[in-house]
């Protein structure tokens, strides 16, 4: 999993983020600190439903 | 009689984001908990070292704007997180060490410490992990 800085507290914006030891990755990123640059798998579409009656 | 200022200027990084220009006070404190030795016989108690509860102390204005206090605590109480704390904010050497609690656990966090004409600030205590130091 590779990060983006997204804050300059943490460093410089745009930068590749390394974790060190003891990092809480998830609240970097739920402080908006950091980003995940890996895509969700999931579809943005939500699903059909099929069962119309 | 020493009458210099002495204007105090550490680096404070919590969980890797810079937080020092919102604290006000910081205090790094190096404990080993002392375990008695004293055994009949001796006429002075002794001690012998135990384990290490370091602990870092700050005291910091709250914000709860985007990327300041309140963003970068919220998800770390009741957790433990990589704290440091260096006196200057120069390279890291051996005149100006950085000092880091690895796994430091927040117990409490203060949301809101309101007074009346005063600017909200809250004191947060990471105590244990690992101590270690860096001059390079």
């Amino acid at each position: 999993m590779a990060y983006v800085i997204t804050s300059p507290r943490v460093g410089t914006v745009g930068d590749v983020y390394e974790p060190a030891d003891g990092v809480n990755i998830d609240a970097l990123i739920e402080g908006g600190f950091i980003k995940s640059t890996s895509k969700s798998t999931k579809s943005d579409k939500p699903s059909k439903d099929t069962n119309e009656e | 009689m020493a009458t210099s200022t002495y204007l105090s200027n550490p680096v404070v990084t919590i969980n890797s984001v810079d937080m020092t220009d919102q604290c006000t006070s910081a205090v790094f404190t190096r404990l080993i908990e002392s375990l008695e030795s004293t055994a009949f016989g001796q006429t002075n108690r002794s001690y012998v070292g135990g384990l290490e509860n370091s602990t870092l102390t700050v005291t910091m204005y709250n914000s709860f704007a985007v990327s300041e206090t309140y963003a970068t605590l919220k998800t770390l109480i009741g957790t433990q997180v990589t704290v440091k704390i260096k006196p200057t904010s120069a390279a890291t050497s051996a005149t100006n060490p950085e000092s880091q609690l690895v796994g430091a656990y927040l117990e409490s966090l203060p949301i809101v410490n309101g007074q009346l004409g005063a600017l909200d600030t809250i004191d947060i205590t990471f105590t244990g992990g690992a101590y270690s130091v860096a001059i390079a």
